[in-house]
């Protein structure tokens, strides 16, 4: 059998990056609930609060090295798989990979070491600085990385000469067309996965009658944050949608379902269609009749276009960015649903002995994860055949590397990844099944700014290095 | 009892699906302008929710 390397290059870097979401997903979300669990710690004094921080940084802390490690190799893949694409969009996208190093790695790198081992060894209020660093980086982070993907779905402020991209206006190149929609709906997406996996710990605690205080504390939180986010992701994600229509209408047609130029008026709204794209046809489709025209076009008889619309050289292929956006769409109405019966059962009193609603909770631990990788699905391969989305195609970008090559790495990827993940399940299941710690706080919240500069020392809780000296002397 | 429990998880599904029902609407079919007022509603409904009923201390 003959092998593609462009498709050998794409399936690697498929892996590779899917691997790699999952991780700064979850390290963007629980970044800032940890600093908003020490904030309400250093204004509560509560120990509570504390507890709850300890447990979800040592989660934190073994997802951030997994995301730190996954996302070097994407840089090295680059050169790897797609060398084409880094000789030509080097100009735009390689100062802004240069930028998160600096400003992002460099300011979580920083403050990283003080937020998981300095919670004895500095004062509250400084530690909840490092806290606050680690946050803002992963959001830096973020944001540079998004800036870079929404440039290549929506690119602008380049010309083209000779084959070579050269930026014109900088400002264009960050602020592209989607990347103000795209940044929140993404920050929103890893902070709802946090809150998912927040809630469905504290309510497999439930279930279990253990850590009772720990675990109706994490669900309130979970439960609450879930809620108020998945309203403000379905906005954005509406909005988003809407600008995607504008900048790239096949990915919104493939997304639909529909292939004719305008589709049958009422539309139906397609919930599961079995596309044949070399007839460009539905050999069989199932959906909501009239649907379709009220959401989509806001009408009761309007007409949906179809993928037809785009030359058939450039669609991309129906069933993955259809099923991909379904798997969103839907995952975001459960959570949705989730989000509404919580806020029942809250006003019922009855949100913690539910045991129906947190088995649901317990199964909705990894719906984050699940959507956040669906989205990416749809931004992706709905992009195709393009690289950068009307510059350079994807068949035109990969490296002269024989498809072998690639195999071999990819099997080499897969092995390692493989390690990781099973490593990563089993410290992360064996702190769930331990729970919190009894934990004392050795950093107590003294109030003052001062004395928060201050070091502590280790073995002797509560107690200034500089009284220890005096002691010692 | 059992009736109870089943009338319950029934009550808790019935808000849920309204819900998203009531949202999803909005936001898909009234447009920006009233999909802003859904979400503020939303949102700030959800905070006194969850302020005014702090079911943590209650026995279950």
């Amino acid at each position: 059998m003959k092998l593609d390397p462009s498709i050998v290059a794409r399936i690697q870097f498929a892996f590779t990056v899917s691997f790699h979401i999952i991780f700064p997903t979850m390290s963007i979300g629980l970044a800032s609930f940890l600093a908003v669990i020490e904030a309400l710690w250093l204004k509560t004094k509560k120990p509570i609060y504390l507890e709850i921080y300890k447990f979800w940084l040592s989660i934190f802390s073994m997802g951030f090295g997994i995301g730190v490690v996954t996302g070097i190799v994407l840089s090295f893949e680059f050169g790897l798989g797609f060398s084409r694409f880094a000789q030509m969009a080097g100009p735009a996208i390689g100062p802004l990979i240069a930028l998160e190093v600096l400003t992002a790695f460099f300011l979580e790198a920083g403050f990283l070491g003080i937020m998981l081992f300095g919670l004895n060894r500095v004062g509250p209020k400084l530690h909840f600085f490092a806290t606050c660093m680690v946050a803002i980086g992963t959001l830096l982070s973020a944001s540079w990385i998004l800036s870079a993907n929404s440039w290549m779905q929506t690119p602008a402020g380049v010309a083209i000469q000779g084959g070579h991209l050269t930026v014109v206006s900088w400002r264009h190149v960050l602020v592209n067309p989607s990347w103000l929609y795209r940044l929140p709906h993404m920050v929103t997406a890893a902070y709802l996965t946090a809150s998912f996996m927040v809630a469905g710990v504290g309510a497999w605690y439930l279930l279990r009658g253990k850590h009772q205080h720990f675990a109706r504390r994490t669900l309130a939180l979970g439960t609450a944050f879930a809620t108020v986010l998945i309203a403000a992701q379905v906005f954005i994600g509406d909005i988003l949608y809407g600008t995607m229509l504008k900048h790239q209408p096949s990915k919104m047609q493939a997304a639909e379902g529909f292939w004719e130029k305008q589709s049958q008026s009422p539309a139906p709204y397609l919930w599961f269609i079995v596309p044949d794209q070399n007839n460009q046809r539905n050999r069989f489709q199932l959906g909501t009749p009239y649907l379709g025209s009220i959401w989509l076009t806001h009408s009761l008889d309007g007409r949906v276009e179809g993928l037809k619309n785009t030359p058939r050289d450039l669609q991309p292929r129906m069933g993955m960015v259809f099923y991909a956006f379904r798997i969103m769409y839907c995952s975001a109405m459960v959570m949705f649903a989730v989000g509404v019966a919580s806020l029942w059962l809250r006003f019922r009193g009855t949100l913690f002995s539910s045991r129906w609603f947190l088995w649901i909770l317990v199964f909705m631990t990894p719906s984050g994860i699940v959507a956040t990788l669906a989205g990416w699905y749809v931004a992706e391969t709905g992009r195709q055949p393009w690289v950068i989305y009307g510059i350079l195609k994807t068949a035109d970008a990969i490296s002269p590397v024989p498809a072998p090559a690639l195999w071999s790495t990819l099997v080499a990827f897969v092995c390692v990844y493989a390690v990781f993940i099973t490593a990563f399940l089993i410290f992360t299941l064996r702190i769930i099944r331990r729970g919190p710690s009894e934990v004392h706080s050795y950093a107590e919240a003294s109030g003052s700014l001062k004395n928060a500069f201050r070091p502590y020392v280790l073995d002797s809780p509560g107690r200034l290095l500089t009284t220890n000296i005096t002691q010692r002397s | 009892m059992r009736n109870r429990n089943h009338l319950h998880r029934f009550h808790s599904m019935s808000a849920a699906l309204l819900g998203v029902f009531f949202f999803f609407a909005i936001i898909g079919v009234f447009g920006l302008r009233w999909a802003i007022t859904a979400l503020a509603g939303f949102v700030l409904g959800a905070v006194v929710v969850c302020v005014a009923f702090p079911t943590e201390d209650v026995e279950s």
